[in-house]
């Protein structure tokens, strides 16, 4: 069996030829990977070599230098909450603390939360990136509903 | 200054039209005039009237627009690059987001002129991961514009070929750097490279190549349209033209505004943004960005915004984000944040810089964990003092500024902190 869908595999070779160098394919090609499995696996970068001549080491520096790029297991549902001077001035911390404890429940068991660094939207701190999505002014009373209608939407697309 | 400069908009003319993003909204409103006119000029002519015009880098370090431009070698063949850095990740800075959302067209017309200008064929705008709906509205407006035939080949008739790609980052400060996104832009680890060569000379693939931050290359269609004395109308005399604060904190309306360069802080907090938020007192302030270096409540009444005057103050204007500390936040906890932040952030080729910013980070979990001794707090100085001008690019500086200056105006308070034994 191919290891890409058939639609990553048309998006890897159209991401081959798009810039100058096939290298500096590797970003969006992982990026594309990543959007469909959560993590890269071995067998991902096997083809990547095998498929597409990527050179494997250049791809696994890549893939380590990276926060985005995960080659460990992740969560289907990823929570990327600021931690950052503004939002920890706006109470960040303690939604964290909550959240790692809530990821242990029922109906959180697909998300995982890590602190990280300013999101880019301090006006509305505390800010949490839930995979692709951002989602301002959180507070400990909001941020359970706002998880759960998270999950609850694109559940269909994340847990296939 | 009267009240129709300083309500006057360059970059944010179109916030809050509607439909401000689309071509149809820019274009009615003058949008794409600029290029027009750019074209028929003289890439030279377009070089002297944005050095006339004044205008500093908005990325952070406010190198001239021009100067920088004019570096690019003209009498070479061979691809040229120009590059609209859109990674906006120093903590506290929201404004480029921000032109993504309003008038995406207004960089895109800014980067086709910079590239004519130093004759590039091809640009990337490179923009964090974190901004998925920006990229969004940004990959739009491209397309939009090749559609118009404002990119692509024989762009308006004028014979001049230009392709722009988007190009995401994946969650690495340092791809803010700019020689930093240029590795990373090669599929590389983000790691800077030693200048020179500077970007100019020698950038992606080794090839000229122009790094402009996303707020730089959107002042270039007004400048165009109405020259640069009408440009040096705004702001001060070194520091001419409006600039975007992104101000957060426990204030009453954070957010992105556009003010003239000079304008005096207390006079922006207290009106723009409202003042402080209802039984919050205003302790402190970081100016510009997590780089920058920390001022207190009574050194901020006289600032003005600008680049002159925050540096005499031994700080910075740098990206123009403004992060206000009240009263109740521990000097302790944000000075720790930010040393974690730099820590984890430091790309590691640099033995000062690595391994600097982790003890730095190490001292501070220790003062908050209850185990440090004022020596400790001390030495947070001395570790940073030794992490300034060694390095191959300015993340070291970025991370040794700001310790230094908590301790030396926040030192006792941090120290009272350390714990009934040690205070
Ligand atoms: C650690 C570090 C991070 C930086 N991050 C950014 C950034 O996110 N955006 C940016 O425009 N410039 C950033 N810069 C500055 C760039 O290296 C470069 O000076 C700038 O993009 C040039 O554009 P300008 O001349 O238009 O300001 C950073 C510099 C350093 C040392
Ligand atoms: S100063 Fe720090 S971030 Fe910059 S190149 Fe050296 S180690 Fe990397
Ligand atoms: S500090 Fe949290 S978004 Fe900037």
């Amino acid at each position: 069996m191919a290891v890409f869908s058939a639609q990553l595999t048309d998006k890897i070779k159209s991401l081959v030829g798009r810039y100058e160098t096939k290298r500096s394919a590797i970003l969006p090609i992982l990026h594309a990977i990543q959007d469909e499995y959560h993590w890269i696996h071995e067998e991902h970068i096997n083809a990547l070599e095998k498929d597409y001549e990527f050179n494997r080491v250049q791809v696994k520096e890549v893939i380590s230098f990276y926060d985005i790029y995960s080659s460990t297991p992740k969560k289907p549902f990823q929570i990327r909450f600021c931690n950052n001077i503004t939002c920890h001035m706006m109470g960040s911390q303690q939604i964290v603390d909550h959240l790692k404890d809530q990821c242990e429940r029922t109906g959180f068991e697909n998300c995982e939360v890590t602190p990280y660094p300013c999101l880019g939207k301090c006006d509305g701190a505390p800010v949490m990136l839930i995979n692709k999505t951002r989602y301002e002014n959180v507070s400990l009373e909001n941020v359970d509903g706002m998880v759960l209608k998270h999950v609850q939407t694109h559940q269909k697309k994340e847990l296939r | 200054m009267t009240s129709t400069a300083s309500s006057q908009k360059i970059i944010l003319a179109h916030e809050g039209m509607a439909n401000s993003r689309a071509l149809s909204t820019y274009k009615a409103n003058g949008g794409y005039t600029a290029l027009a006119k750019a074209l028929k000029m003289q890439p030279t002519q377009i070089i002297d009237e944005v050095k006339a015009s004044g205008l500093r880098g908005r990325g952070g370090a406010g190198f001239p627009t021009g100067l920088k431009w004019s570096f690019v070698p003209r009498d070479i063949t061979g691809p040229k690059y120009l590059l609209c850095n859109n990674d906006e990740s120093e903590p506290g800075t929201f404004k480029d987001r921000h032109i993504c959302t309003v008038s995406p067209h207004m960089i895109i017309e800014g980067i086709i002129i910079g590239a004519f200008t130093v004759n590039a064929n091809k640009g990337y705008i490179y923009t964090r991961y974190e901004f998925q709906e920006e990229i969004g509205y940004l990959e739009v407006a491209i397309k939009e514009a090749y559609e118009a035939g404002l990119l692509g080949k024989n762009i308006l008739g004028s014979g001049f070929d230009f392709d722009l790609d988007s190009y995401v980052g994946a969650g690495a400060y340092i791809c803010g750097e700019e020689t930093g996104m240029i590795s990373s832009l090669e599929g590389k680890k983000g790691q800077p490279k030693l200048k020179p060569p500077f970007p100019a000379v020698s950038g992606y693939l080794g090839r000229p190549t122009v790094v402009n931050n996303t707020e730089t290359l959107a002042n270039i269609p007004w400048i165009i349209n109405n020259g640069a004395a009408a440009f040096k109308k705004f702001g001060t005399e070194k520091s001419p033209g409006t600039k975007l604060f992104s101000i957060s904190g426990p204030i009453k309306r954070p957010g992105v505004y556009e003010v003239p360069l000079g304008t005096k802080f207390m006079d922006f907090l207290n009106h723009q943004c409202g003042g402080m938020l209802e039984g919050k007192t205003f302790k402190a302030c970081i100016p510009g960005g997590a780089s920058a270096a920390v001022l207190t409540a009574e050194e901020m009444q006289n600032v003005t915004l600008d680049f002159e005057c925050l540096a005499e103050n031994g700080s910075m204007l740098g990206s123009g984000a403004i992060m206000v500390i009240d009263d109740s936040q521990s000097m302790t906890d944000i000075l720790k944040v930010t040393m974690d932040f730099f820590s984890h952030e430091s790309c590691g080729q640099c033995t000062p810089c690595r391994e600097g910013t982790g003890w730095l980070a190490n001292i501070l979990e220790g003062i908050k964990e209850r185990h440090a001794t004022p020596k400790d707090v001390d030495r947070i100085y001395d570790i940073a003092k030794n992490m300034s001008g060694k390095t191959i690019c300015a993340l070291s500086d970025a991370a040794a500024g700001p310790a230094m200056s908590f301790i030396k105006k926040y030192g006792d308070e941090i120290k009272h902190n350390l714990g009934a034994e040690h205070s």
